[in-house]
């Protein structure tokens, strides 16, 4: 193990340098530097020219420049030392300076897209698997390539145009008409009737329920003004949360188990308690009395999961740990939507939250639940483009793992000697199908801070994308060396942590050393 | 068991509660704003406070000094220089020799509450002369000997033949002698960076600099003296002190001296600008706020537009830019010129055209409309041809000139006439053009296919280090772009008398060259448009080439937003923020 662990070292480090000096190469011959000054009318123009030639270093040919490059990134290695020198950009600006900015705009913009990408991707395709040959199916195959194979840049112009403009321009008068309730309605219906699937009867039945029930409530939302005046309120709170109580105790440990079945309980009880109790606490919150609540939610639904006791105490810490803290997240959601009248009345929101921007509206002023509907509204567009195009390939994935998984001999031999079908789904074959998603999620968490240069523009967030950009643009090697560097440290990383993770998954892998 | 399984939660719970009371906050009070905020769409982030540097010469940095520092005068949108008399008076005392007297009014005042004075003067007639400067540096830049004090991005010369200004007025007045004549002295603008935050902040008493100031000669490249320590210092700090990426905690490395004063800067995302309490001045802004987003995308900034996050833009003009913000309700869409012009140049010293008739003959058959047609009139309805290649059209100067210049000439593809004076003869002509340039391949291509009827064999010469084969002789003509900062006269004897560094065309008349010598000593504005007019005929009749088209530029406003006028010229949109108001 060591020596593989070494030899993939050594050549991840050979591979890197490589990749540098062709990077180098690639971006200084990718343009001229001083093309910008040939069109200048200036007396002055030599001296500018002669500036920026020192200041680029451009009379040293390129494959010489590599090296004068990687001489202060060298210094990075040295641990503590704070001697890192990726140089400067054409600006004068350190790259070490503007490398910590640019990640953390990506990781804003990303890590949101990619964890509920890879979260809904992954319970459609296994859903898709389930059903498989349904029509269900063959819409989400549909949809998924439909969503795989659309650019970037057009996805985040039409979310910008209906999901923005279109609904800023509907809060204004915020009354949906007949026809959208209908067709709503029934695309929920059809959602519904497509997950949870079943004989005829069953889908008509799951049809009209669920069409009905979605009807009723954007007529409940028009009537009321809930768009303006948003909450979940107590009644919903309640039916919601025991809810998600009674689809984690059907999923993780099946409807008869009524221990599980209590603890689930004890969480939605202590809940809607909570829910009365600690508006007024929430009112005067920081991010830190968010996280001490939040801390205490699981402990909370860990404890009592364990004081219920029982044969199985580690499934019942499980049931209540997640219920408590989905749970948890309702009364943050009910109270953010609480804010939301305020949020829509202040001078720089004017009445139209949904941004196409940035990160933040500038000079917003208030609360953490005003800058946290601020953060969501300006995330929401890009995070909604990177999700449906990530989104799709998950989808896939995770349908051809499951069905793979789903012909094995042992499900067949576990289904045969009469195991419940929830424990052959959720407990052999659903995780063993996850053993190769876990290495496309590792290496895709490398890729992330690569950053989405295309929707960066689009959303004009300036991260990792737009430092390459714009220093390809001119070209300017240094910022680009700077962005190269961080993403492929990242990818021969994760990969390496892909590696290991197999072989921590899947026995079978395991290499002897 | 039953405590323990009802009490210990409750326990905890109790904990907890003291815990988490202990972290809360009040949260800030949401204000209102009364005289309202405008926020404005720019291209490209802040990099620096100082936007006179090689490094710190981005547009942005300049367009933030635009806000917040006072000047003797501005450009309006007409060209013309609008003094500001509550910063300070300009006053010419001489023609000859040329002594001019810049007195500072009592209104002039940095934000910190230092009252601008003669030693602000001096920091920038220190810089923009370059007087104390003794290097000398190789091709690449690098000093070889002696000292370059300031790193200054602009132009010497003018400043550079003054001698050391004469302070007056109770530290309030600075009066300059030049040496010989300088046609551009209305331009020069001795304000710059304040002395008194650059000499803090290097660590060295403003007395002393100015004390070496006015004591050290001025700096000879051919006997370097030792450095003065107290200057470099002072320079050093000048040069990249001002260079930032976040806002700085000291707040005096941005100072305002005019309306706005910088608040706040998210760094890749906005800075917001807030009225200067301090400021006295004339030009007072009606609005309170001016939060500059930054939006790099032109389509991005319409739709920002569009949701009201933004209220004025300034993209990158296109015909699909400007065909979605007409399609917009509730906003205003300006078009109009930017300072920067195509131009087909014919290469004088290539075989081809050493004979005026096939010069003129090619010029003949240059689609200039149907060039215009394609790239500029849907991106602005009202251009016209650009007949001149020394004044920008919509100025009083362009009308005199294409009076007489003779550009009309070619103002119609002739094809007939072409051929007529080519008799029979079919010239090869290679040409320059960049190829990484939509708009240069079409007009390439456009012109191609029109002289090719009249005879020429057009080769296509286009390649993407253009800039780099500019002046090197391996092309006969060439179509690429000149971007001038719309005033000055400066320009001229740098592009078309034989000598000037942009003349790639290896062009030679020894009377443009006379003309342009003595242009460059001229005062007067009427006598200066005199002489371009001369120069203007003359370079039509030589053939020197024609100019394609002026660059369209695009600007836009939410109609929330009254007082926005064009600006064709780099200070962009922001040139008279203090005329906006919001409805």
């Amino acid at each position: 193990m060591v020596t593989f662990i070494t030899r993939r070292l050594i050549v991840s480090i050979l591979l890197l340098l490589g990749a540098a000096f062709i990077m180098y190469q690639l971006t200084a011959l990718a343009g001229d530097p001083l093309e910008e000054f040939y069109q200048s009318r200036l007396p002055n123009k030599a001296q500018l020219i002669a500036a920026r030639t020192e200041a680029l270093q451009l009379n040293v040919p390129a494959p010489l420049r590599f090296f004068l490059w990687l001489g202060g990134a060298a210094k990075c290695l040295i641990p503590f030392a704070n001697s890192c020198d990726l140089g400067l950009t054409a600006q004068g600006q350190k790259v070490t300076d503007l490398l910590p900015m640019a990640m953390g705009s990506t990781l804003q913009l990303v890590t949101a897209a990619t964890v509920l990408a890879i979260a809904i991707g992954i319970t459609f395709g296994i859903v898709s698997a389930l059903r498989q040959y349904t029509t269900f199916d063959f819409v989400m195959t549909f949809v998924s390539f439909l969503l795989y194979s659309l650019p970037s840049f057009w996805v985040g112009i039409l979310l910008k145009e209906f999901i923005a403009i279109k609904f800023n321009d509907f809060l204004g008068d915020p009354q949906l008409g007949p026809i959208w309730i209908a067709v709503i309605a029934i695309v929920i219906g059809l959602l519904w009737v497509g997950l949870i699937g079943g004989e005829w009867r069953r889908r008509v039945s799951v049809f009209i329920v669920s069409a009905l029930a979605t009807a009723a409530v954007l007529v409940y939302f028009s009537i009321t003004d809930w768009f303006l005046h948003p909450n979940i309120g107590p009644v919903f709170m309640l039916i919601m949360s025991a809810g998600i109580g009674l689809v984690l105790t059907a999923m993780l440990a099946g409807i008869r188990n009524r221990r599980v079945m209590l603890v689930a309980a004890i969480q939605v009880v202590i809940t809607m308690i909570c829910y009365f109790a600690l508006q007024s606490l929430l009112d005067i919150s920081s991010i830190y009395t968010l996280l001490i609540l939040g801390l205490v939610t699981l402990v909370v639904g860990l404890v009592s999961g364990y004081l219920v006791g029982g044969q199985d105490r580690g499934l019942n810490m499980r049931v209540g740990a997640l219920t408590a803290l989905l749970s948890a997240a309702l009364i943050l959601v009910d109270r953010l939507m609480q804010s939301w009248p305020q949020f829509l009345g202040q001078s720089s929101i004017n009445g139209r939250p949904i941004a196409t921007v940035g990160s933040q509206t500038p000079g917003l002023t208030g609360d953490i639940w005003m800058h946290g509907l601020d953060s969501f509204t300006h995330l929401l567009l890009p995070t909604l483009t990177l999700m449906l195009i990530g989104f799709a390939g998950y989808t896939r994935f995770s349908r051809a793992g499951m069905l793979d998984v789903l012909n094995q001999d042992y499900i067949r031999t576990a289904r045969a000697k009469g195991m419940p079908e929830r424990v052959v789904i959720v407990r052999h074959a659903f995780r063993n199908s996850l053993i190769p998603i876990a290495t496309i999620v590792a290496s895709d968490f490398g890729a992330l801070l690569g950053g989405a240069i295309i929707t960066e523009q689009v959303f004009a967030f300036s991260g990792m994308g737009n430092l390459f950009q714009v220093g390809l643009r001119l070209p300017d090697p240094n910022p680009v060396m700077g962005y190269f560097v961080v993403v492929a440290v990242m990818v021969v990383v994760f990969n390496f942590i892909a590696d290991m993770t197999y072989s921590a998954l899947d026995p079978r892998v395991r290499t002897r050393g | 068991m039953k405590f323990s399984r009802i009490g210990v939660p409750i326990a905890i719970a109790a904990v907890a509660a003291m815990a988490v009371t202990g972290c809360t906050t009040t949260g800030e009070t949401p204000t209102q704003a009364t005289g309202g905020t405008v926020t404005v769409a720019e291209v490209n982030e802040l990099t620096s406070f100082n936007p006179n540097t090689p490094q710190g010469n981005l547009d942005m940095n300049a367009k933030l000094t635009g806000y917040t520092r006072s000047g003797f005068f501005y450009i309006d949108n007409k060209l013309n220089l609008v003094p500001d008399k509550s910063f300070g008076t300009i006053e010419k005392i001489s023609d000859d020799p040329l002594t001019v007297k810049y007195t500072l009014a009592k209104t002039a005042t940095w934000s910190d509450g230092t009252p601008v004075t003669a030693d602000d003067m001096m920091l920038a007639w220190a810089v923009q002369s370059g007087y104390y400067n003794d290097s000398k540096t190789d091709a690449d830049g690098n000093v070889t000997s002696g000292t370059t004090y300031f790193d200054y991005a602009g132009d010497t010369t003018g400043l550079g033949l003054t001698s050391l200004p004469v302070i007056g007025d109770n530290n309030m007045s600075m009066t300059l002698t030049y040496s010989e004549p300088y046609a551009d002295w209305t331009l020069i603008n001795p304000i710059d960076a304040p002395a008194h935050v650059v000499a803090d902040k290097a660590g060295v008493a403003l007395k002393d600099v100015l004390a070496a100031m006015t004591s050290m000669p001025r700096g000879d490249a051919s006997k370097p003296a030792a450095p003065n320590k107290d200057l470099k210092a002072f320079a050093d700090f000048w040069n990249t002190g001002f260079d930032a990426t976040s806002l700085p905690t000291d707040k005096s490395l941005y100072l305002s001296s005019a309306g706005m004063v910088l608040d706040s800067w998210t760094p890749k995302q906005s800075i917001t600008l807030v009225r200067n309490p301090d400021y006295k001045g004339d030009l007072k802004p009606k609005v309170d706020k001016i939060v500059i987003r930054f939006i790099g995308d032109a389509q991005a900034q319409v739709t920002a537009l569009q949701n009201g996050e933004v209220d004025l833009i300034n993209p990158q003009s296109s015909a699909d830019t400007i065909k979605s913000l007409e399609a917009l309700k509730n906003v205003t869409t300006l078009t109009g010129n930017q300072f920067s012009y195509d131009h087909l140049d014919i290469s004088f010293n290539t075989k081809v055209f050493k004979d005026p008739n096939v010069r003129k003959a090619f010029l003949m058959t240059v689609p200039r409309q149907q060039i215009l047609d394609a790239i500029v009139t849907p991106q602005n309805p009202d251009a016209t041809l650009d007949d001149s290649q020394l004044f920008f059209p919509g100025t009083d100067a362009y009308d005199a000139s294409v009076k007489v210049n003779g550009a009309s000439v070619y103002d119609k593809v002739d094809i007939d006439g072409a051929k007529a004076l080519l008799n029979g003869a079919k010239p090869e002509v290679r040409v320059l053009y960049n190829t990484k340039n939509p708009n240069r391949v079409a007009s390439f291509q456009a012109l191609q296919a029109s002289a090719e009827k009249a005879g020429f064999k057009v080769v296509d010469g286009g390649a993407e280090n253009w800039g780099s084969l500019l002046g090197s002789g391996t092309y006969d003509a060439s179509i690429f772009g000149w971007i001038s900062s719309g005033v000055g006269v400066a320009g001229v004897p740098q592009i078309f008398s034989t000598t000037g560094g942009g003349n790639y065309s290896g062009y030679s008349n020894p009377q443009v060259d006379q003309l342009a010598q003595k242009l460059q000593v001229t005062l007067d504005k009427k006598a200066q448009d005199d002489i371009q007019i001369q120069i203007d005929t003359m370079l039509f009749a030589d053939g020197y080439g024609v100019p394609l088209f002026v660059a369209p530029g695009v600007m836009a406003h939410s109609n929330n937003v009254t007082g926005v006028v064009y600006y064709p010229g780099q200070a962009g949109i922001g040139w008279n923020y203090w005329e906006w108001a919001k409805k």
